[in-house]
């Protein structure tokens, strides 16, 4: 019943305490750690992009979506970073997960890394709301434990990022050990960092980590996994998503106005029970349903 | 200080003031109060405050919570006759570079320069104004502005006449930042002053601050020009402001013109009925169409309290233009402002014009481009109703209401559900039957989860004003339907539906229609589905034992929740194990 009422706090964007943290992510170590690295689906779910910190943006989301347990939801990484309230959506995410392992599944990103969230504001945040770093410490670690894929009733492959030249079927990532921080290069790293492209075959990523790999590449990866469909994120969309290469993969961003600024729209991806999909196209939450950021900026000390 | 054992908790916090780390130091500031109450009055006083104005830190954090924590100290060092103590360490909190800290010294000096007596008041807090005003950075000046009007009314007769000699300099400042303060501060200060003292002295330093170099000293004399036009009669008004008033409406900076835009409700009721009616009507209508387009939406929301100030006759003919126009307008703030205001023209108005001259403005706002006009204009329809009437209201907006129904914003479409139950009682059955009835329907089906759950509490609301022979006639065979669709999301509307309604049926209802549907889908293959019948099944059960439907909590309902106990999905479980919990309760 702890778990409820933190879910009720985090809801309204209110930090919990940090023991809470600890705690919380404690018992999400002991569910993630079952998790395949390909984490078997099954239908009903809909399928969720990039959220990076934009709270009120995921509530639009569940307002549009419906909240979780009564929807299932499948999020496909990059909770963290860039917007102002990684931490409590984060938090949030990984409640809900603890409460109902069986509704929601979370996926690991690209910025669900230590070395990037140094970079990119998750750490700064940790540090300027808890006073000190060890709930990125804590979630951190829990970040190591999120499974690497998912796939919805063996039909709909779902990563972060994209497809890696050292992998042709899913057991292939079956059998990476996934328990640490992302590599920087190698099947784990790609599968968070690459990007499907209008080229043939491989080619080198301008993000300096992971690859791009055209239609062909897809192609064959889909036939020879028995697939429908490659869900992944990672890429600002600005229409939401975008279906590339006959429908056979399809880019899924989940955060809108993308740091409160790129005036983009987010989509989610409903699958139901016959894995009919259904985009839903959703915009920035209102002013009025925002709470304030915190007026004066990070003390400097803190930084 | 550490002796007294009973002291060492107190010690710690003392130490920590000290403390390197400002997170520590933070903290026992925020708890300086125990510290105070432990040391009792005396030592406070002779030891703590002087401690707290030698050591003044050097964090912004820090004195900022000092500043604050001092506002409410008197008590903590023997009550008001002692209060003056606190004003040495505020006095130098008012002087620091931080804007915020600075505030904060200046709102506790006024909160405890209130609670002193006149002698502390001509002993200690005037030499302390004096010495702020004089200060040599702009800071301390700044600061002082503040703090006269606070006690002005508490100070001899001669202190006054010091003071406001003082005000004087500091209105005549250089630097621009105590100007301001000193603008800012004049409309309270006037409140404390007699007639003569603002007309003969206030009045020419108003005057040079209005027409001052800088525009933002100029923009921050409205409320000054406010409170001295409250002090004035309408003639002395008309000689001595109308001049100042009429440059602000054409001031070159818009940051003025805003000011006064945004005031202007406030401006007329100050100078009186004469003045806005031989003035202000050219000057509003100027300022409705301003060329910036912040002034214009400053100038909307002023719209009908303006008009309510003037005559019909006079709104139509002036003001009534300016607002097509207005409709129209590039900016999308601007006609999102006048959506809002827009509706407080009908009951000035009455009903011939609204129906004549608004509902067709109405019209266009429904339809706007933006959504926020759209969604600002439809949450003010109740007031035209008030005016003209729902079937008026209804005929000729129906349509756009139809329209903005399927909207493909979805706070417009729930702003639409939410107006709903105050149409359909106003327009009846049989036209609501027509009319409204697909579309609360449709809305079931909706593609966005908040507006089906809106969808649902709409239908609870419709059966409450239509009774819920309507609801099994109209609604409930559609809800019932919906339990077959293809998709988990819109059966689980079917269950949220019968759940909401079941607390408006009649026994029957629930017997024959509302229980069974809600069981039949205890089969479904979708956990969610499952445990959502639990949770409903939940929540009926009360409402079955106060219809005396008793024999149906024992079949179906309880053999169904059994079954869902055992089901292979947690969350199913865990939800009938609880429903299960209430049953045997």
């Amino acid at each position: 019943m702890d778990l409820d009422s933190q879910i009720e706090s985090l809801s309204k964007c209110i930090t919990i305490s940090e023991n809470q943290v600890r705690d919380l992510c404690a018992k999400a170590r002991e569910i993630l750690i079952e998790e395949s690295n390909v984490q078997r689906v099954a239908a009903p779910v809909t399928i969720c992009g990039d959220i990076h910190g934009q709270f009120y943006d995921l509530m639009e989301l569940f307002k549009v979506g419906g909240m979780c347990p009564e929807t299932n939801y499948l999020f496909m990484g990059d909770f963290v970073d860039r917007g102002f309230y990684s931490v409590e959506t984060f938090l949030l995410l990984l409640a809900l997960k603890v409460r109902y392992p069986d509704r929601i599944t979370l996926i690991r990103g690209n910025h669900e890394s230590r070395q990037i969230t140094q970079v990119y504001g998750f750490y700064d945040e940790c540090l300027r709301k808890y006073g000190s770093v060890n709930v990125w410490r804590y979630c951190c670690d829990i970040f190591d434990y999120l499974s690497l894929s998912a796939i919805i009733d063996d039909r709909v492959f779902c990563v972060h990022g994209g497809l890696s030249p050292s992998i042709n079927t899913l057991d292939q990532i079956r059998i990476i050990d996934r328990k640490q921080e992302v590599p920087h290069d190698g099947a784990m790293c790609d599968l968070l960092w690459s990007d499907p492209e209008d080229i043939e075959g491989w080619g080198l990523s301008p993000r300096g980590a992971g690859y791009l790999f055209g239609g062909d590449i897809v192609g064959q990866f889909v036939h020879a996994n028995k697939l429908d469909l490659i869900a992944r994120a990672h890429q600002l969309v600005m229409e939401g998503y975008k279906l590339m290469f006959k429908d056979t993969i399809v880019t899924v961003w989940s955060a809108p106005n993308y740091c409160y600024r790129c005036g983009n729209v987010a989509a989610i991806l409903e699958l139901d029970e016959n894995l009919k999909s259904n985009y839903k196209i959703f915009e920035a939450a209102p002013q009025d349903a925002r709470g304030l950021p915190a007026k004066k900026p990070a003390p400097e000390y803190f930084l | 200080m550490a002796d007294n054992g009973d002291l060492y908790p107190i010690a710690v916090l003392i130490d920590e003031l000290k403390h390197d780390d400002v997170a520590l130091r933070l903290g026992a500031i925020r708890r300086i109060s125990t510290i105070a109450l432990a040391l009792g009055v005396e030592r406070t006083r002779d030891e703590l405050i002087p401690f707290l104005d030698e050591s003044i830190d050097d964090e912004d954090e820090v004195l900022l919570a000092l500043a604050e924590e001092l506002g409410g100290f008197v008590d903590f060092v023997g009550g008001p006759q002692y209060g003056h103590l606190l004003l040495t360490p505020l006095e130098t909190l008012a002087a620091v570079e931080e804007t915020v800290v600075r505030e904060k010294a200046v709102e506790s000096t006024a909160k405890i320069g209130q609670l002193l007596a006149a002698q502390q008041i001509e002993d200690h807090y005037i030499p302390m104004v004096n010495r702020l005003s004089k200060g040599d950075w702009f800071t301390s000046r700044t600061s002082a502005c503040g703090l006269y009007a606070p006690v002005y009314h508490l100070a001899s007769q001669k202190t006054q006449d010091d003071l406001r000699a003082l005000y004087a300099t500091l209105c005549k400042d250089e630097t621009p930042m105590v100007r301001r303060a000193a603008a800012t501060n004049l409309a309270k200060l006037v409140s404390k002053l007699t007639k003569p003292h603002v007309v003969g002295e206030i009045f020419p330093l108003f005057s040079a601050l209005a027409q001052d170099e800088q525009d933002s000293v100029r923009l921050l004399t409205v409320e000054g020009f406010i409170s001295i036009a409250g002090v004035l009669t309408p003639e002395e008004t008309k000689s001595m402001l109308l001049t100042i008033l009429r440059s602000m409406c054409v001031d070159k900076s818009w940051r003025v013109r805003y000011m006064i835009a945004e005031k202007f409700v406030a401006v007329s009721k100050a100078v009186g009925n004469d003045i806005v009616k031989e003035e202000l009507i050219h000057a509003f209508v100027q300022v409705l169409k301003d060329n910036e387009a912040e002034v214009r939406t400053a100038a909307s929301t002023q719209v009908p309290g303006f008009s309510a100030m003037i005559e019909k006759d006079v709104v139509l003919r002036e003001i009534m233009p300016c607002v097509r126009d207005l409709v129209a307008d590039s900016s999308q703030h601007v006609r999102a402002a006048l959506a809002t205001e827009i509706s407080g023209l009908a009951p000035i108005l009455g009903k011939e014009h609204t129906i004549e001259h608004l509902l067709p403005l109405f019209l266009l706002l429904l339809k706007d481009e933006a959504s926020e006009v759209r969604l600002n204009i439809i949450s003010k329809l109740d007031k035209v109703n008030d005016v003209i009437g729902i079937e008026l209201l209804s005929q000729s907006l129906l349509p756009a209401i139809v329209e903005l129904a399927e909207d493909k914003q979805w706070r417009v479409r729930l702003a639409i559900i939410e107006n709903i139950p105050l149409l359909a009682s106003q327009l009846g059955v049989k036209f609501f039957d027509e009319k409204l009835g697909p579309l609360c329907m449709s809305w079931l089906g909706d593609c966005v989860f908040s507006i089906r759950e809106a969808a649902t509490i709409n239908l609870r609301k419709l059966t409450e004003v239509f009774g819920y022979e309507w609801a099994k006639q109209s609604i409930i065979p559609k809800v019932l339907a919906m339990g077959q669709h293809s998709n988990y999301l819109y059966r689980m509307t079917t269950i949220f539906s019968l759940t909401t309604l079941s607390h408006v049926v009649s026994a029957e209802v629930l017997k024959d229609l509302i229980v069974p549907t809600i069981n039949s889908l205890a089969a479904d293959p979708i956990p969610n589905i499952r445990f959502n019948v639990a949770k409903s099944l939940e929540e009926v059960l009360p409402l079955l034992k106060k219809h005396g439907l008793v024999s149906l909590v024992q079949d179906p309902i309880k053999p169904s929740l059994v079954k869902l106990s055992e089901d292979s999905d947690m969350d199913v479980r865990f939800y009938a194990n609880r429903a299960l919990g209430v049953l045997a309760a």
